[in-house]
């Protein structure tokens, strides 16, 4: 199905009805080029908002304060009113770094560290393994990559599977989210093992959104445009995929 | 009126905020926007009469603050002060807040789009309105408003992209 570009838009602004949402998030499961424009449409929006946001954080001019109220003064109906208001003209507008932000930015920071740490340091979290060739899927990521179907899943694994396509030399890749640590990534069986040829900390699936391919960074986006062949694999061919243990044949 | 004016000048106070961060967004610099925000709010009060009771304040301001814009426009234009929005003659004026939220090089890239667009991106991406409120403050269909935006966003994206690469080179 054909989506032009303001339905993607209205679909990345919130716009469309439950119905047209689900329609677009099945059609983003299938086609990554699809996910990475209504991608692009939420960073442009994010990048607007963010940039303009200081402005509602800066003191607000004297002069402006006085031509809100000037109606005010000219005709004041009672003057019992006037005189408990100046006590209500002065807001307190945030400062732009304060105490709260340092803190959530120092938080941030912490988690993204110890995200990382606790990707990279072998069995600590038991789902990735320093190889030879990079990270090693292992434990419950690597049961979820072998055998879990996106076509069957009811959102609430831990591990959940995006998208399932054939790389351009014949390999099976697969994208995941890690629910839990917020984290995405792509997976590529390659001589029995699924190597993770990229991770990247992922929101998570946002509420209402079962599609884990909904939920994939652009950079992830762009790996897997970059290394598919043809289209992602649908409901029938993943289960084919699985049951030929991942396989590839030419 | 069932307000006090007391209580629309509250009203109005707290909507400050708001109202200059909308204005920034049309705007090249921080100074020409408070300008704006002082044109508008001084309009509301002259045009207090007009605003229907249960009518929404915020949609009302944000109708005043756009028209005051395009009229602004349209009086340098005559006077031949500026031939295009992007001419507005003397360099902006760039504080520390602009550099460091990044907003200037998505100020200067606004400022670039045709004025009917920037409004459109101003109202939903800036401000966040939903698609029927931003049509209901520019007074123009849904589906025009959806156009506008859908180009404007294009030609956003485009002129972001155009600059990123210009950083590198």
């Amino acid at each position: 199905m054909k989506f032009d570009d303001e339905t993607l838009m209205a679909y990345a602004d919130g716009e469309l009805d439950a119905a047209q949402r689900a329609q677009i998030e099945a059609a983003i499961a299938q086609d990554p080029g699809l996910a990475l424009r209504v991608q692009e449409h939420k960073a442009l929006r994010a990048r607007m908002t963010g940039a303009f946001s200081r402005v509602l954080d800066q003191p607000i001019p004297e002069r402006l304060e006085a031509a809100a109220r000037v109606g005010t003064r000219a005709d004041a109906p009672a003057r019992g009113n006037v005189i408990k208001f100046p006590a209500r003209v002065t807001r307190a507008p945030s400062p732009p770094w304060g105490a709260r932000e340092w803190i959530a930015m120092a938080a941030s920071l912490l988690f993204g560290v110890l995200l990382s740490w606790r990707l990279l340091v072998p069995g600590n979290s038991g789902l990735f393994e320093a190889g030879k060739g990079g990270l090693l899927a292992r434990g419950e990521l690597a049961r979820a990559l072998e055998s879990q179907l996106a076509s069957q899943q009811s959102g609430e694994e831990r591990v959940l599977i995006g998208l399932t396509f054939k790389t351009h030399d014949g390999n099976y890749c697969r994208s995941f989210v890690l629910r839990a640590a917020h984290t995405a990534g792509l997976a590529c069986r390659v001589d029995s093992e699924w190597q993770i040829p990229a991770t990247e900390s992922s929101p998570g699936p946002e509420a209402g959104m079962q599609q884990a391919s909904a939920a994939l960074p652009p950079s992830i986006l762009r790996i897997i445009e970059a290394r598919m062949e043809g289209a992602a694999l649908d409901a029938e061919g993943e289960e084919n995929a699985r049951l030929d243990t991942w396989n590839s044949s030419p | 009126m069932s307000d006090t004016s007391e209580e629309i000048g509250e009203r109005i106070a707290l909507l400050l905020p708001r109202l200059r961060r909308f204005a920034r967004s049309l705007s090249r610099n921080q100074h020409d926007a408070d300008d704006l925000v002082q044109t508008a709010v001084e309009r509301a009060w002259r045009h207090l009469d007009q605003l229907r009771p249960g009518a929404n304040l915020a949609s009302w301001m944000f109708g005043i603050m756009k028209n005051a814009w395009l009229d602004n426009l349209r009086t340098r234009r005559r006077r031949g002060e500026v031939a295009l929005p992007e001419d507005s003659g003397d360099h902006p004026a760039v504080s520390p807040i602009d550099t460091e939220a990044g907003l200037w090089a998505v100020s200067e890239a606004m400022n670039k789009l045709p004025e009917e667009q920037r409004l459109a991106v101003a109202l939903v991406l800036v401000e966040g309105m939903s698609y029927k409120e931003a049509a209901g403050v520019l007074e123009i269909p849904m589906g025009t408003l959806t156009s506008r935006l859908a180009r404007g966003r294009a030609a956003l994206a485009a002129e972001l992209a155009e600059e990123a690469r210009g950083d590198i080179a």
